[in-house]
């Protein structure tokens, strides 16, 4: 099919990964461009998927090996695209790769480099709650199941010294000497999926995120809660390493805001929120939950049977009012509020273990240099501007260019994955065009 | 530093000690403090009834402030704030800055938004510096802890500009421990002292004051430090019937105007700082400083 029957995925999310799986399988050459060193992105964070209480891993690392081993499909990891020139049906990407410092062809996995490096620096994989080495794989299911030496991290790359994985690395696939690489693909078309980030709560100091110990985000949580987590599995309390007897979450921290944050509803924090406080009740049946929610979105299908199940069958507790500030009660770091029971109108006290804040999903942060690049317009909160965005939901203000998941809008995962197999129609539209000359 | 001293009501007429504090410390950290003459009503009184006239009161001070070519030291927290927001307002609509000038005129005054307002924390943590402090200590207050308490007008609303974080407070905190005491967080520390609730309902506002005076008992602080005539007027003035009124007749706590600790700690005499003016159990606390002092 030559040239013409090319596209160019940004990101290496679920987004990513399903639309270009479901490119591949039509017979579609795809470049799957990653810019961290695996693909998996925010999925692979998670614990659970709400409303089915899936393993979000088990149902993700299949179509990540998928992508990995697929004939049409090429993944680019460590790579962004940095130039696009030419047009719908005819674009030119320029991509550059940073080196790895480990020959993708050698390496076998075995984790030796990551067990004798010596910096240690905080796990972006685990929020920060623990750390990994300079030399490391990003989590146990990456893909590809490859190392990568952080160039900001190394000792021998930033002061040059140390060089400790090569002399143990069997199977010499240490390469201390790859250099960036760059590579123009021409593609048809090009689909971004370059997914979301999470609002940093600290310029909200009335909640004390970094100020109190026991203040977390429900990503922290996520973690916390996770079996491949920082204490594998077990839900303790930062301050203490104690099983929290109470939990209370708080909703639209920094969504739906008129003053600092975004004004957006972000879309899934009611029901992920509903899916942690079952996953605390799973792990310490004896520990009161609470939910303080602005109003309960329940609106997408099986959500509303959901929060019934926790609130019923779990004994999770939905408070309507949200706690205007959080405090330390610093003999023993537990935390409370004042708030306003909104369907009853009280004035209430409460006093928690263990403060978790749903905060805001952003698009990503790297969408402002990205739209440049490719010359499509971004809304005032860095999603992706639509033409129209009745009638073409998924398009860009230039043709040929297609997005789809958080970064067009915020949205929960079998959305993000309607939207990407919605993607790659529009771009194999654009290649029967094009070959059709 | 040159700055337009501005006392507002309640100093001049009640709280002497806080006046008389500042005009000492100050001295004593290069400030010049001018008097000028001709200084009305802040105009906050009037803020629920007539607005116009508090935007010209506050604007007339500012103008006298701008005459003499100075900033203006607002020791009040109260009056800090509506000024602040009367500036804010102004200097964001030339309508009303045509209106104020029209009555200002009549007595040969202008407003031109050159003043600035300046608040005790803002001089002391700025201008001043925490060194230029140190260095003008003769003793410290090691051993010491105090409750720092800030008071709702130095902290909101925050929009127009004010010396502080509304939602994380740490100035005072700063200055306290710049005299070697320690400042530490309790989780009461930014309630309301109940004072602007006086009015309505004094129950209510003594109530409040007490849950935050009895948790600073339980706390075993030494005392609390201040920096509002408001707070200081409630926790302090008003300590004896707050007991009643909470029926916790343990509570004991001596309260200070920041200015007042500052004081001692340069080594003046407490009867200069007006500290036999205070009416919360400050002596204790004097006391065993001076001994520690004597060692």
């Amino acid at each position: 099919m030559g040239k013409a029957a090319s596209v160019v995925v940004i990101g290496g999310g679920i987004a990513g990964i399903q639309a270009s799986l479901d490119l591949a399988d039509r017979g579609v050459r795809v470049h799957l461009v990653e810019k961290t060193p695996s693909i998996g992105g925010k999925m692979a964070l998670l614990d659970k998927t709400f409303p089915t209480m899936d393993c979000a891993i088990c149902i993700l690392a299949p179509k990540m090996i998928e992508v990995y081993r697929h004939p049409n499909i090429e993944l680019l990891t460590l790579s962004e695209v940095t130039h696009v020139e030419g047009g719908a049906g005819d674009f030119r990407v320029t991509v550059a790769k940073k080196p790895r410092y480990v020959d993708e062809s050698k390496c076998i996995g075995c984790g030796v480099c990551a067990s004798k490096c010596p910096v240690r620096v905080p796990d972006e994989a685990q929020m920060g709650l623990s750390t990994r080495r300079a030399a490391h794989l990003p989590f146990p299911q990456a893909v590809p199941l490859i190392y990568s030496i952080d160039e900001r991290n190394c000792l021998y790359l930033t002061k040059g010294i140390c060089r400790v994985c090569e002399r143990f690395c069997e199977a010499g696939a240490i390469d201390f000497e790859q250099k960036p690489e760059e590579r123009v693909i021409d593609a048809a078309s090009i689909i971004v999926a370059t997914g979301l980030d999470t609002y940093d709560p600290s310029p909200l100091k009335e909640y004390g995120y970094r100020r109190f110990k026991n203040v977390v985000t429900a990503l922290e949580l996520e973690r916390m809660i996770t079996a491949t987590g920082p204490t594998e599995g077990q839900l303790l309390r930062p301050s203490d390493g104690r099983h929290p007897e109470s939990v209370a979450f708080i909703q639209c921290v920094g969504s739906r805001s008129l003053s600092e944050g975004y004004p957006y509803c972000s879309a899934v924090c009611c029901m992920h929120a509903t899916k942690e406080a079952i996953l605390v009740r799973e792990h310490i049946p004896e520990a009161r939950v609470t939910i303080m929610y602005t109003d309960m979105r329940a609106f997408g299908k099986g959500f509303r049977e959901f929060v019934n199940r926790a609130r019923d069958e779990y004994g999770v507790e939905y408070i309507r009012g949200k706690p205007a500030e959080i405090r330390e009660e610093p003999r023993d770091s537990g935390l409370s509020f004042w708030y306003e029971d909104t369907v009853t109108g009280e004035m209430l006290q409460r006093r928690v273990d263990l403060l978790v804040l749903c905060t805001a999903l952003t698009p990503s942060r790297d969408n402002k240099r990205l739209a440049e690049i490719l010359g499509v317009e971004l809304d005032e909160h860095d999603f992706f501007v639509q033409p129209d965005h009745m009638l073409s939901p998924l398009g860009t203000t230039r043709e040929g260019i297609f997005v789809c998941g958080y970064s067009q809008g915020p949205k929960d995962i079998p959305d993000t994955i309607a939207e990407a197999s919605g993607a790659t129609a529009m771009s194999a539209e654009v290649i029967r065009r094009a070959m059709r000359g | 530093m040159r700055y337009a001293l501005y006392l507002g009501c309640w100093i001049r007429t009640e709280l002497y000690n806080v006046e008389m504090s500042t005009r000492e410390v100050m001295a004593r950290l290069g400030v010049e403090l001018v008097d000028v003459p001709g200084f009305s009503c802040c105009g906050y009184p009037l803020r629920s009834l007539n607005m116009p006239t508090m935007f010209y009161l506050s604007a007339r001070n500012l103008a006298l402030a701008e005459r003499e070519g100075l900033d203006l030291f607002a020791l009040c927290n109260g009056c800090h704030a509506s000024i602040s927001e009367v500036k804010y307002a102004l200097d964001r609509d030339p309508d009303l800055v045509r209106q104020v000038n029209e009555n200002l005129a009549l007595e040969g005054l202008e407003y031109t938004g050159r003043s600035r307002v300046m608040h005790l924390l803002e001089i002391l943590s700025g201008d001043v510096g925490v060194e230029r402090i140190r260095t003008s200590l003769t003793r410290g207050l090691e051993g010491f802890r105090f409750a720092p308490h800030y008071g709702c007008h130095a902290l909101r609303p925050s929009v127009v500009g004010r010396p502080e974080d509304p939602e994380d407070p740490k100035i005072l905190d700063g200055l306290i421990r710049a005299l070697g005491a320690e400042a530490a967080y309790y989780p009461e520390r930014l309630d309301c002292c109940g004072s602007s609730l006086g009015i309505y309902d004094i129950e209510s506002a003594l109530k409040m004051a007490g849950a935050k005076l009895s948790s600073i008992k339980g706390r075993g602080f030494d005392g609390m430090v201040v920096v509002c005539p408001f707070c200081y007027k409630m926790y302090d003035s008003r300590q004896d019937v707050i007991k009643r009124v909470v029926e916790d007749e343990g509570i004991e706590i001596p309260v200070f105007y920041y200015t007042q600790l500052l004081g001692l700690t340069m080594g003046l005499d407490a009867r200069r700082l007006g500290l036999h003016l205070n009416q919360s159990p400050v002596e204790l606390a004097i006391q065993r400083m001076e001994e520690m002092w004597r060692g």
